[in-house]
């Protein structure tokens, strides 16, 4: 720890980049000043607020610049697989491979909101009949057609089934817009009927034996759909050295978040730790650099917690949140109206957890993918995040819904009444569209209302 | 001691004045909202004080709320509607265990602890159907003043369906209403009967009564009918339920300045 730890706005970060370059920063390729990327169209930076950290800075870099990371990787030869909408299974397959880099095209979501709608990405959905009663995941389609953001993938990967009913409809458009996309199944995960084999997945789900084998069939076809792209063989040798390396940013990821979730005082900022959730499923393109960037950031938390020191009040009120934000800006209004994030389930969080590596690659692969919290009942999401919301100790819940996503609509307030019976706190379900600055006086007072309502019982 | 509280609300703008010794409110005042909420504040609260014989010194502690609360730089503290609605309410209805408040622009229902603290809250999303703001645009299409929905309602025979949730929709449904000749009586009992059908879908299952109903829609005669018909729980209307917010700012400004002492 190198600075007393804050929150600082872009200006601030100029003058902190330059103290820090004089200091003799050293940065990896993709490293330079914040600003940087507000020239690149990201300008919904000027109005977050960021860790003044050099881990923090190290973090917002990668992440920013995936895209001349993805066009490097091209240029260099290298395959590049579009995996949507399994979240945390493909990848690791693609990373077991030479020569590859893997993303998620889906993350494009998060675009129109850094670049405050000025992508025409969403536009372009509009056009292509995926209107705004779909996700703003649809802004992954509009950059799809309009190339203007990663280059077109050598495959394309998509899971479909039980997965997400938006994510199909909008994956399917693109298909027919002659995007050869290679379709595997999810069935929709249950319990085992009375007397039908089961078995309990990573995370504590359960599923039918039979489910399990169905998901490892499909991943096969995966295997060799990637096989057939590289010419290497994807052996079970390589798969479980691939997990291993998987596992390694699960278990900096583990630690970030035991550290940063339990801690006195918060250590890291909401904004940071959701970026750092983020690399555990895609890497960010990179595997290898996003477990020294994990690294990286914590040792700077383990060295605030250490100090006792932080960028928020120790009196923060403790917040779980549920589903990643549209607006990255909100996780700043959180802190901002007195609250910390203490837990989190942004839909992935099967993907946090480590890959069993004392069973064969592709069976303990298949009980991870089926471990995802979509895929199976909204019940069965809610008692997963009972169990961490008592774990990180939090004091109240935040549900955020993404504006026409099927998933946030159908499930928050039933997840909402569960946790809030089950654990006795207050539960606040807001819904953030990917620009929400008309709505940040409403979203404001809500947030407010929640830090007042668990400083007042605190307090009784 | 004097204590105020301000509620800059959405359609109008309240203040309280406290006797915070007592804790019994001495006067207060209610007008229309307006850009300069924060010049809007100072003169009516001048005027309060004025009106009580006090001067500005005289007040020990100002707490701001509603949608307003940051402009107005009168207040030293600045609190929201929620946690005022429930100090209001504890103060006044301390019995009540849960609050629907109904504003110009907003709704929100509040779930009390015994001892009156807030549990938790829904607020309605950026939609306006299940707020006054739905009443404002029926008096407009109807040509009749907002004050008078109430005594029309109290001659409908059969309420209308008004079946969108959508305020903009909902004003073309009443076009068409009036141009198939429904009488505007039942026309208005269909809208609160609507605007309370909205409020009772953020409810959930768990309401614990006595269930009390504040905010300027409060006011509207039918509005209490038709909150109580579509939850079927007896609903109670607070006493002077437009100014149950600004009497829990002021309340938590007394609170506050005792603390202090």
């Amino acid at each position: 720890m190198s600075h007393a730890a804050e929150r600082i706005t872009l200006d601030q970060w100029d003058r902190r980049y330059a103290a820090l370059r004089a200091g003799g920063l050293c940065e990896p390729a993709y490293g330079g000043p914040l600003r940087r990327h507000v020239a690149d169209g990201n300008s919904r930076l000027l109005k977050l607020r960021m860790d003044n950290s050099p881990a923090a800075l190290r973090l917002w870099n990668f992440l920013l610049s995936e895209e001349q990371r993805l066009h490097q990787a091209r240029r260099a030869g290298q395959r590049l697989v579009g995996a949507m909408k399994d979240l945390g299974t493909v990848p690791v397959m693609a990373y077991s491979l030479d020569g590859v880099a893997a993303f998620y095209a889906d993350g494009a979501w998060w675009l129109p909101c850094l670049m405050e709608n000025r992508t025409g990405m969403l536009e372009l959905a509009d056009r292509l009949g995926i209107d705004d009663s779909f996700c703003p995941v649809r802004a992954m389609l509009g950059a799809f057609v309009s190339q203007a953001h990663f280059p077109l993938p050598d495959l394309i990967t998509c899971s479909v089934g039980a997965t997400c009913d938006d994510m199909a409809v909008i994956a399917q458009r693109l298909a027919t817009l002659n995007f050869d996309i290679f379709w595997w199944e999810m069935p929709h995960r249950r319990p085992p009927d009375p007397g039908e084999p089961g078995l309990v997945l990573p995370g504590g789900f359960s599923a039918p034996r039979n489910q399990v084998d169905l998901v490892r069939a499909e991943l096969g076809r995966v295997r060799q759909a990637l096989e057939s792209l590289t010419g290497q063989s994807l052996t079970d040798g390589r798969l479980a050295e691939g997990i291993g390396r998987a596992n390694r940013v699960r278990s900096v990821l583990a630690e970030l978040r035991r550290l940063a979730y339990t801690a006195r005082r918060c250590p890291m900022p909401a904004l940071e730790m959701l970026i750092a959730e983020m690399l555990a499923i895609h890497f960010c393109s990179d595997q290898a650099e996003s477990l020294l960037v994990l690294e990286e950031l914590l040792a700077e938390v383990r060295s605030r917690v250490q100090a006792g020191e932080g960028p928020l009040e120790e009196s923060a009120v403790r917040v779980f949140w549920v589903n990643p934000v549209a607006d990255l800006r909100v996780m700043n209004l959180l802190e901002d109206a007195g609250g910390r994030i203490c837990g989190t389930e942004y839909l992935f969080c099967h993907a946090l957890d480590p890959i069993p590596e004392d069973l064969p690659p592709m069976e303990a692969l298949a009980r991870m993918a089926l471990a995802d919290p979509m895929v199976g009942s909204p019940v069965d999401r809610a008692g997963r995040i009972v169990a961490d919301v008592r774990r990180f100790g939090a004091e109240a819940v935040v549900i955020s819904r993404i504006p026409g996503a099927s998933h946030c609509g159908l499930e928050g307030r039933l997840i909402g009444e569960i946790v809030g019976r089950r654990c006795g706190v207050p539960v606040l379900e807001v819904e953030v569209p990917p620009i929400s600055d008309a709505l940040e006086p409403a979203l404001r007072t809500r947030l407010e209302a929640l830090v007042e309502t668990v400083k007042e019982g605190r307090a009784t | 001691m004097i204590c105020a509280g301000i509620d800059a609300g959405s359609r109008t703008l309240k203040i309280v004045l406290m006797d915070a010794d007592r804790l019994a409110p001495v006067a207060s005042a209610v007008v229309d909202q307006g850009v300069d909420q924060d010049r809007l504040a100072r003169d009516l609260l001048e005027k309060l004080l004025h009106e009580q014989g006090l001067r500005r010194d005289d007040l020990q502690a100002v707490v701001a709320t509603g949608y307003g609360r940051k402009l107005v730089q009168t207040a030293g503290t600045r609190v929201t509607e929620i946690t005022c609605q429930a100090r209001g309410v504890r103060h006044g209805v301390p019995e009540a265990r849960t609050i629907v408040d109904v504003g110009g622009q907003d709704s929100k229902l509040v779930r009390l602890k015994d001892n009156g603290a807030v549990a938790d809250f829904v607020m309605n999303d950026r939609c306006a159907a299940g707020t006054g703001r739905f009443l404002e645009m029926l008096a407009a299409q109807l040509g009749t003043p907002l004050s008078r929905l109430g005594s029309l309602v109290g001659q409908s025979r059969t309420p209308a369906v008004v079946s969108n949730m959508c305020v903009v929709f909902a004003e073309s449904e009443i076009v068409g209403l009036l141009a198939a000749g429904v009488p505007p009586e039942d026309i208005v009992a269909g809208v609160e009967t609507a605007i309370a059908t909205r409020i009772t879908a953020m409810t959930g299952r768990n309401l614990s009564e006595p269930i009390l109903f504040t905010g300027g829609v409060a006011l509207v005669p039918g509005m209490g009918e038709a909150l109580q018909a579509a939850l079927g729980r007896p609903v109670l209307i607070a006493p002077q339920p437009q100014l149950s917010c600004a009497l829990g700012a002021a309340l938590l400004a007394a609170d506050r300045s005792a603390e202090r002492r």
